[in-house]
């Protein structure tokens, strides 16, 4: 408790004056720590406006004397925000939001989060995951009262004897997960899929590798996973790229120390011919545990860089060639080495704690941030100036960068991302399947309903099940909404880049009917697990429907006054135009996903070229523009936003006629005439024991910011996956964003981090 | 050396009308000195009292317009039944308690004393500006040496950028100097143009010289200045030294506590004197109609609301417009603004041929 502040308001002749001002002026350093900030943008934003009781987001440490602490505190942010903290002047206080920030929350046992209690003095906890803006308001009040003196701490409780009967000791329930110890991996299980594209392209890479091949396999429709030597493995990739395999989605490692091995897999595809589009082509090759290095695809695949890097420190494989290798990337200097392997265990979660029993993991002794001497070095030499960016900073969100200027222009930019990477990945292997849903959502909680469809339809696709016609048009209306919902919270931060906080507000006002109508349909304002394998959790009436359908009419209306003021304003288009252009080879080369690749000419999107839910069934477009730059990538969003309140209302109107199950019989089983139309109470009977069969399950999913790809590894006897990868849009696209910034004014950052939507913790995950 | 007595009978001669005053205090000593017109304007209008306004009200007035143009309420609780009017006041005791940080790599003395020494430029300017009748000193070279006044604060801001000694002060402290040079000859041209039109720089001359307001005798003069106006003062398209998303305002980030207060004002101040000289030159001064009751202070009033009218446009633009890049803000400076100055110089002197030079004379 940071009582010293609360004492020196209290004392001298002046103390009413100190307290009163103190009290209605608590400016909140603008620091977003995690994805609580999405509520807080709430809170702040003209659907709460916590303006109205003088608390005013500032950006600035100096001249504020309050942190609000959204959510988990990695090891990396935990130096950053105890740096924010020693820059503030006196008195300051802090209140921490979320579940993440009182004992870790979901991520409790993982390996890259600390408690802000243990780096900063707490004045109040604020619960909730995410804790709504009402919530968030409230704590604000505490901590008013508390500077006036009201101790809200010591609620005095009256003891009333209810004579309640003395039962016996419980026992503690066992754990229900299942967990093999030396399991089978394979991740090239042959299926029986219909694909005779697959055939023929099977035998057309067999002819064209020849030798260099060890084995193919069709594991699903549109997946084949080829296995080489790690030798060859380069000699592939340059003949896979010929074949016009020319991006990388997902680099990833699997550990298997019992066999004393990694499998190191390169997940392609082509962005370039038509056919290839939707093949997911997994190159693996197995590498000696203890001589863990193969050679570096940068030069083939520029797309694999940051993933590469991330393996690296993840797994401790070598890549050699990528320039990263020994360094730190995602994760702290102080973080556990090589966390994603089995041989690092985190903490078994149990029902009750032993007593005394200390979870915690240390805090940071280090608190200086890495910086890179030799880029620094080489910017003197060169008489260029370096500016760090973030992850405090008014517009910086949860990325550090270190830009290099010489004059007012950049000339390179270093990255320095994993301020939110709280170790999904990790937790996941000690999660059900089906615990792993509200997980998976904190990555990027304003597009959870996406992220969750992602994850779901591994499962479906792993064990086949088909979901009922009605639960895939609900679950196409939830994806995209919150398609909208993502966008909204991006054009409203992007303003607020340039300058312009009326956008903000306006975005943010649309967001919160936005937010209102989710509630309706799933009874959560954000994260909402909904979607859950086989269907959704319960059904959705005809007059949420409808007031779905008004929801868009209102959107529109509002929509208009946006455009007018931020879109169409003359500023806004000279910031915008010719700015971070990039070009049709650039996107492809640098693996770009979703609405910023189509801006850069590129037709893409997972739901034309593998329909998934009733994308197929109804009208649409996909927009798509040729210039490549700012204005481009948001002006294609924007018409993107317009798809999908299209889409939005043909299902509306088909759901209509459609009805019938919510959940599919094959997840219910037995009991699915009971449960069929809300799954509440029975929910873990059906989805507790869900066993994957054997194999690599990928699935990609449209997210809101682009192409979103699971990999589940199963070993066919866990209740547990034995591996989940996670690509995130925003990973893929960091690599673009780097790059586009190069050349341009200091200014223009801001321009291209606005029109690419980048969030932080979708990318760190 | 001037006698004790003939310092009376100047303050006498030059005594402020004003019949309310004169029935109330009437014959009460010292009163005369404070109706003496020099002290009325240091303390009323344009001086003390006009800029205090201006700073505890224009905050509030800014932050509640914004809400409004957003949606919101803005503050409120603090004092409900003005709608948080008194939020600013609640900021000033906040800052006023607060730790003001001297950061290890600062230069202390300068850091120090450039925010207080920064009163000087944007102080003294008021001394040459006339509210209605009232006016500190009077010569005919009032405008001129305003503008050279007002000029200087910018080397003040880099001073202080400069002694904060932070990579983004830096920064802010450079396009700070580049956007002074964008806008300041546009600025003085816009001003000179004026000057060729009233052939004096006394502003109580100029003010009683316009039976049509100056925006209408020069306009592209007016459209210069206001443009350059926005520039100066850093407000929104053009907020780009300060731009706080970009480099977290620039040459005052390292300001903490009272320091930080001091600095943050300087911004209002130098928006009231620049709105002052507006009025003066563009809006009739004090013109209006006048109200028997409060004899010379009505022109100070008439005067005081103008400036405050310009002062909201002004601050306004923020809720409209996102912020221009430095070297779009430069082109418009270098290239629209300087091309619309040095038109309303060549406008003035056809004008000035044409009407011949004001009658008062």
């Amino acid at each position: 408790m940071s009582d010293e502040s609360v004492e020196f308001l209290n004392s001298g002749v002046l103390a009413p004056i100190k307290k009163w001002g103190t009290r209605w002026s608590l400016w909140p350093a603008h620091f977003v720590t995690a994805c609580c900030g999405v509520e807080l943008a709430h809170a702040f934003a003209c659907g709460y406006d916590g303006e109205r009781w003088g608390v005013l987001n500032y950006g600035i440490s100096r001249q504020t004397n309050f942190i609000i602490v959204e959510g988990a505190i990695t090891r990396k942010m935990a130096c950053a925000l105890r740096l924010v903290w020693e820059q503030m002047p006196e008195p300051k206080f802090v209140i921490v939001l979320g579940a993440c920030g009182e004992r870790g929350g979901l991520f409790w046992n993982g390996y890259n989060i600390v408690r802000p209690s243990d780096v900063v003095p707490v004045d109040y906890f604020v619960p909730g995951c995410p804790p709504t803006p009402e919530a968030l308001l409230r704590g604000c009040r505490a901590v008013q009262d508390k500077i006036e003196g009201i101790d809200r701490t010591t609620i005095r409780f009256k003891h009333v004897d209810i004579g309640r009967e003395v039962i016996e000791e419980r026992l503690i329930p066992t754990s229900p997960k299942r967990c093999a110890l030396t399991p089978t991996i394979r991740i090239d299980m042959h299926s029986e899929a219909k694909w005779v594209f697959g055939r023929e392209l099977v035998s057309v890479l067999e002819r064209a590798l020849g030798d260099l091949l060890v084995r193919t396999a069709i594991v699903g429709r549109n997946r084949i996973a080829v296995k080489v030597n790690r030798d060859k493995m380069k000699e592939v990739a340059v003949k896979l790229k010929e074949i016009g395999f020319d991006h990388v989605k997902s680099v990833n490692v699997v550990d298997i120390p019992h066999e004393k091995k990694f499998i190191v897999e390169y997940i392609v595809s082509s962005y370039s011919v038509e056919d290839l589009k939707p093949v997911l082509l997994s190159v693996f090759c197995d590498v000696d545990r203890d001589d863990a290095w193969i050679s570096s695809m940068k030069d083939v695949w520029e797309s694999a860089d940051y993933q590469e890097r991330e393996m690296h420190e993840f797994f401790g494989v070598m890549f050699e060639g990528n320039p990263w290798m020994g360094r730190r990337f995602f994760l702290a200097k102080d973080s556990p080495e090589y966390p994603l392997r089995k041989d690092f265990k985190l903490k078994e979660a149990r029902y009750v704690l032993e007593k005394d029993e200390d979870v915690r993991n240390p805090p940071p002794s280090d608190l200086t941030l890495p910086v890179p001497q030799e880029f620094l070095e080489d910017a003197r030499e060169k008489d260029e100036y370096v500016v760090y960016v973030g992850p405090h900073h008014p517009a910086s969100g949860h990325l550090r960068t270190i830009l290099r200027v010489h004059g007012d222009i950049i000339v390179d930019v270093l990255p320095d991302p994993g301020y939110v990477h709280r170790g999904m990945e990790k937790t996941a292997e000690n999660l059900l399947y089906v615990q792993s849903i509200p997980l998976f959502e904190r990555c990027s909680i304003v597009d959870s309903p996406n992220i969750t469809l992602g994850y779901v339809r591994a499962i479906e696709q792993a064990l086949g099940i088909h979901v009922p016609e009605r639960a895939k048009y609900i679950r196409m209306i939830l994806a995209e909404l919150s398609r909208i919902g993502t966008f909204l919270y991006d054009a409203a931060i992007g303003p607020m880049f340039l300058g312009h906080s009326t956008g903000f507000m306006y975005c943010f006002a649309i967001r919160e009917m936005l937010v209102d109508i989710l509630t309706r349909i799933t009874g959560a304002r954000i994260t909402t697990s909904f979607i859950v394998p086989g269907g959704i959790r319960r059904d959705v009436p005809d007059d949420v429907l409808d007031a779905v359908n008004r929801f868009t009419y209102a959107l529109r209306k509002r929509w208009e006054r946006y455009m007018d003021i931020f879109v169409r304003n003359p500023v806004t288009l000279a910031r915008l135009r010719g700015v971070g252009v990039i070009t049709k080879e650039d996107a492809i080369k640098w693996g770009m996903a979703g609405p910023f690749l189509r801006a850069s000419g590129v037709e893409y999107d997972v739901r034309k070229i593998e329909p998934y839910e009733a994308y197929d069934e109804v009208e649409w477009e996909v927009p798509v523009s040729d210039e490549g730059d700012s204005l481009a990538r948001f002006l294609v969003r924007v018409e993107e936003m317009n798809q999908s309140i299209r889409i939005i209302r043909q299902a509306v109107s088909a759901l209509k006629n459609i009805r019938g199950e919510i959940l599919s019989e094959d997840v219910l089983g037995e009991c699915s005439d009971v449960y069929a139309n809300d799954i509440r109470g029975y929910f873990y009977r059906a989805f507790g024991d869900i066993v994957l069969p054997r194999g690599e399950f990928t699935s990609i999913t449209e997210a809101s910011r682009g192409s979103l790809i699971y990999s589940i590894i199963s070993d066919g006897e866990s209740n547990m996956p034995y591996r989940v990868r996670v690509v995130t849009p925003c990973l893929l696209n960091l690599r673009a964003f780097m790059e586009s910034v190069k050349g341009e004014r200091l200014a223009d950052f801001w321009t291209v981090y606005l029109s690419f939507g980048y969030f932080p913790p979708e990318a760190d995950r | 050396m001037i006698a004790f007595g003939d310092l009376f009978r100047m303050i006498l001669e030059n005594r402020a009308n004003i019949p309310v005053i004169e029935q109330m205090l009437g014959g009460i000593p010292g009163v005369d000195l404070i109706l003496w017109k020099p002290f009325l304007a240091l303390i009323f209008m344009p001086g003390f009292t006009g800029l205090m306004i201006v700073i505890m009200l224009m905050v509030w007035i800014e932050r509640k317009l914004c809400a409004r143009i957003q949606w919101r309420v803005g503050p409120r609780e603090v004092f409900w039944y003005l709608g948080g009017l008194i939020q600013p006041l609640a900021d000033g005791m906040r800052y006023f308690f607060q730790e003001t940080i001297v950061h290890r790599d600062a230069h202390r003395p300068y850091y120090l004393q450039f925010p207080i020494l920064a009163f000087i430029p944007v102080l003294l300017p008021l001394l040459f500006i006339s509210a209605g009748p009232l006016i500190a000193i009077e010569t005919d070279f009032g405008v001129q040496i305003a503008v050279a006044l007002i000029s200087l604060i910018s080397v003040i801001i880099i001073g202080f950028g400069w002694a904060a000694n932070s990579r983004f002060a830096y920064i802010g402290t450079i396009r700070e100097a580049f956007m002074y040079f964008a806008y300041e000859i546009p600025f003085i041209l816009s001003v000179v143009a004026m000057l060729i039109i009233y052939r004096t720089g006394n502003t109580l001359h100029i003010a009683e010289m316009q039976s049509v307001p100056g925006a209408l005798l020069n306009p592209l003069a007016f459209l210069a200045f206001a443009v350059t106006m926005v520039m100066a003062t850093s407000r929104m398209p053009f907020e780009i030294p300060e731009a706080d998303q970009e480099v977290a305002f620039g040459p005052m980030v390292e300001y903490s506590g009272i320091m930080f207060g001091l600095v943050m004002t300087i911004a209002y101040e130098k928006a009231y004197v620049l709105a002052a000289l507006m009025t003066d030159l563009f809006l009739c001064g004090g013109a209006g109609p006048q109200i028997q009751m409060l004899g010379d202070l009505s022109g100070a009033i008439w005067f005081f609301i103008k400036t405050f009218i310009v002062i909201i446009v002004v601050f306004s633009l923020r809720a409209i417009y996102p912020r221009y890049r430095i070297d779009q803000a430069m082109k418009i400076g270098w290239t629209f603004a300087l091309a619309l100055s040095t038109a309303a110089l060549a406008l003035s002197v056809v004008v000035s041929t044409v009407i011949p030079p004001a009658m008062g004379q």
